[in-house]
């Protein structure tokens, strides 16, 4: 009887140390719940090559993804939104893309979600600002002649997230710079405080977005795009929003691509910019940047190294940019030129 | 510890100085654990106040009476100062709304639940078979022990969908002239789910604690009422209930410190509002816990650390508010036991 607990003892040391020796490093990705399901992709794909490494995936929220990679808890945090100034001069880190997302802007009026509603900054503002109430109000009709005369009668109900979110900040983002009674007003952030509007629902994350909207006939929302398979199968209709050449796009591979080409040559060595309304007569006006917050400084050499693999990993063309990742989630690779730059900021991790 | 006193009284029978020793250190380790679960609380409170401190100088009595909530511009560039502190720009906690709603939801559970809990509970000591009373006993400390995660996922796929789709449309058309039925029909999500969500959660707690105390009640003084003639109605509401009304006050107010306290079941269909009162029983609504949780993330972005300080300080006042109505259940449940032993004793 002793002498097999001491058999097994010894199995059990001898297995947990080879197993050690065959995970040596261990890393955590933590945050934007946009991202999660690329991440599980790329980890997946990345970890069958490279069994030395064992990287764990949380999706927590863009703001928990940024202060958790700031305490250390994290290696890499996930966030939809930059970091602002005053954080980044407490605690200076990486802002690395890692891909191309978007928003749509979807809703849920009976007879008029198998078509796109052509939708603006200013009347997305007043909706959640209440003062536009119903789905018949002038301002909506005037965007669409077309269905003008199909739009209801129906109470509005604005969905906007109660969590902390990256899909508020672009959300919002988009108000901001399209709407100055916005801008001066509630303005953009990963919360905000929302206009007192009484019908006004606040969801937990993208899921809980979908399916509230799926279940209020009447509202709207704003929903990251790696959940349009989810709204499509939920019957909800998505809108065309209107850009700042004053053209209403949907959100589309090309739209996408064109309003990030617009805005790749400003963007500067740190990374840190919004795309959000870009120019371009076929700019898509709801698109940002996927982050990677990485602490530039590690404290343990062995995990900075294989930080560094990875993340150079998932910027290269034959790596994490290939269309079988991102087309799943309907985000684009980056532009040539911001990848080199992402790269550069790679290579500052010690 | 009852081992070692054991051991302890029978090695040293003879020597009752040995004995009187254990004893001592026995009261002493006692008393320390005693002591420990007081300066637990105390320094829990202790230090929340000290890191809410800045938010509660910043924030002042506005904190109190201010419906308007915003953690400030994180993106912005200024900061704004009071009372030497400093939050970001724009950042003002008013917490009125979250007060209110705290208030209101616990207050109607209570309202739906007192009632239907003191029926269940009369119910199983006087009506239920006594073939079935285990079976139907068990079930109501089963729901007990439900965690509240899972009533609130099925609050959120059941409850919020009939609610917005069936209920609340009907109750605003049909039944719209009473006050604070009218009105927007809404989402589903609101008042009235979270008040059905927690009544499910606190009624068990209720039933099982009334159960016993009315138990604890010697039967005669039904059996003596039903004697005198009175029906059962009359024996139950006139002669059973006022004999615990201690004990069922007691309840009442625990059940009334779990609803205040229960954060993620409500956070799943309360509708999260903002800088909102409800307007009807089906608006939006939002409770002091709730506005923790899901506002902590941002708050953790927040360079000047006010957003987080005064979410503590949200911390405080639902401690406060809870730990005052635990003190006082326990205090009228003390005194009904006492009441109960000398009852039995005379």
């Amino acid at each position: 009887m002793r002498k097999t607990l001491a058999l097994a003892l010894a199995a059990l040391l001898l297995v947990s140390a080879g197993g050690r020796a065959l995970a040596a490093t261990d890393l955590l990705e933590t945050g934007s719940t946009l991202l999660y399901p690329l991440m599980n992709l790329w980890v997946a794909a990345y970890q069958q090559a490279h069994n030395d490494v064992q990287i764990t995936t949380q999706g927590t929220g863009s703001g928990t993804g940024i202060s958790q990679a700031i305490s250390g808890v994290a290696q890499i945090g996930a966030s939809d939104a930059y970091m602002a100034d005053m954080q980044m001069k407490n605690t200076p880190m990486l802002n690395i893309p890692l891909a191309i997302s978007a928003q749509q802007v979807n809703y849920n009026v009976q007879g008029l979600n198998a078509v796109h509603l052509n939708l603006s900054g200013p009347v997305l503002a007043a909706i959640y600002s209440g003062e536009i109430q119903y789905w018949d109000d002038s301002k909506i009709k005037a965007l669409n002649g077309k269905y003008a005369s199909k739009l209801p009668h129906q109470q509005i109900v604005p969905i906007h997230r109660a969590d902390g979110s990256g899909d508020t900040f672009i959300f919002t983002q988009y108000l901001t710079k399209s709407t100055p009674s916005w801008a001066s007003g509630p303005g953009y952030g990963t919360t905000i405080s929302w206009p007192s509007v009484g019908t006004a629902v606040g969801a937990t994350g993208n899921p809980g977005m979908v399916q509230t909207c799926q279940n209020t006939p009447g509202s709207i929302a704003y929903v990251g795009v790696s959940f349009l398979n989810q709204t499509n199968k939920a019957g909800l209709g998505y809108a065309a929003l209107q850009n700042q050449a004053g053209k209403f796009v949907l959100p589309t591979n090309e739209t996408v691509a064109a309003a990030a080409h617009a805005l790749d040559a400003k963007t500067p060595a740190d990374e840190r910019i919004s795309l959000i309304f870009a120019p371009g007569d076929n700019s898509y006006p709801i698109i940002n940047y996927e982050y990677a917050i990485v602490n530039p400084k590690q404290p343990d050499a062995g995990k900075a190294a294989e930080l560094k693999k990875f993340l150079g990993w998932a910027l290269e063309t034959s790596g994490g940019q290939q269309p079988r990742f991102l087309d799943a989630v309907h985000f684009l690779p980056l532009p040539e030129s911001i990848a080199a730059r992402s790269k550069a900021q790679v290579a500052k991790i010690q | 510890m009852e081992f070692a006193v054991g051991d302890a009284v029978r090695a040293a029978s003879p020597a009752t100085l040995q004995r009187t020793g254990s004893q001592a250190v026995l009261r002493v380790l006692t008393g320390l654990a005693a002591l420990a679960s007081f300066m637990i609380i105390f320094l829990m409170l202790f230090f929340l106040v000290a890191y809410a401190y800045p938010a509660i100088r910043f924030n002042g009595l506005s904190f109190f009476i201010s419906p308007i909530w915003n953690i400030g511009n994180q993106y912005g560039s200024g900061t704004v100062t009071r009372a030497g502190f400093t939050g970001e720009a724009g950042a003002a906690f008013g917490a009125l709304v979250f007060i209110f709603g705290s208030a209101i939801t616990a207050l109607l559970t209570m309202f739906v639940a007192v009632p239907l809990s003191l029926m269940v509970a009369l119910s199983l000591v006087y009506r239920v078979p006594r073939a079935i009373r285990p079976l139907a006993n068990a079930l109501v400390e089963l729901m007990a022990g439900v965690p509240s995660v899972v009533y609130g996922l099925w609050g959120m796929v059941v409850l919020v969908p009939w609610i917005g789709q069936a209920l609340a449309p009907w109750v605003t058309t049909h039944l719209g002239f009473i006050p604070f039925l009218g009105g927007s029909a809404g989402s589903g999500n609101g008042l009235a789910a979270s008040v059905f969500i927690l009544s499910l959660m606190v009624i068990p707690i209720m039933v099982a604690t009334t159960r016993d105390v009315i138990l604890a009640q010697s039967n005669s003084l039904f059996e003596a009422s039903m004697a005198l003639g009175s029906t059962s109605w009359q024996a139950m509401t006139r002669a059973v209930l006022p004999s615990v009304r201690n004990g069922i006050i007691a309840s009442v107010l625990l059940a009334f410190g779990r609803a205040l306290g229960e954060t993620m079941a409500v956070l799943m269909v309360c509708g999260a509002a903002i800088n909102a009162f409800p307007q009807n029983v089906f608006s939006p609504v939002n409770t002091i816990a709730a506005v923790i949780v899901s506002q902590l993330e941002s708050a953790l972005t927040d360079s000047s650390g006010m957003a987080q300080r005064s979410l503590a300080e949200l911390a405080c006042i639902l401690f406060i508010i809870t730990l005052l109505v635990n003190i006082i259940a326990r205090g009228i449940m003390r005194g009904a036991d006492r009441r109960a032993g000398q009852g039995q004793s005379g």
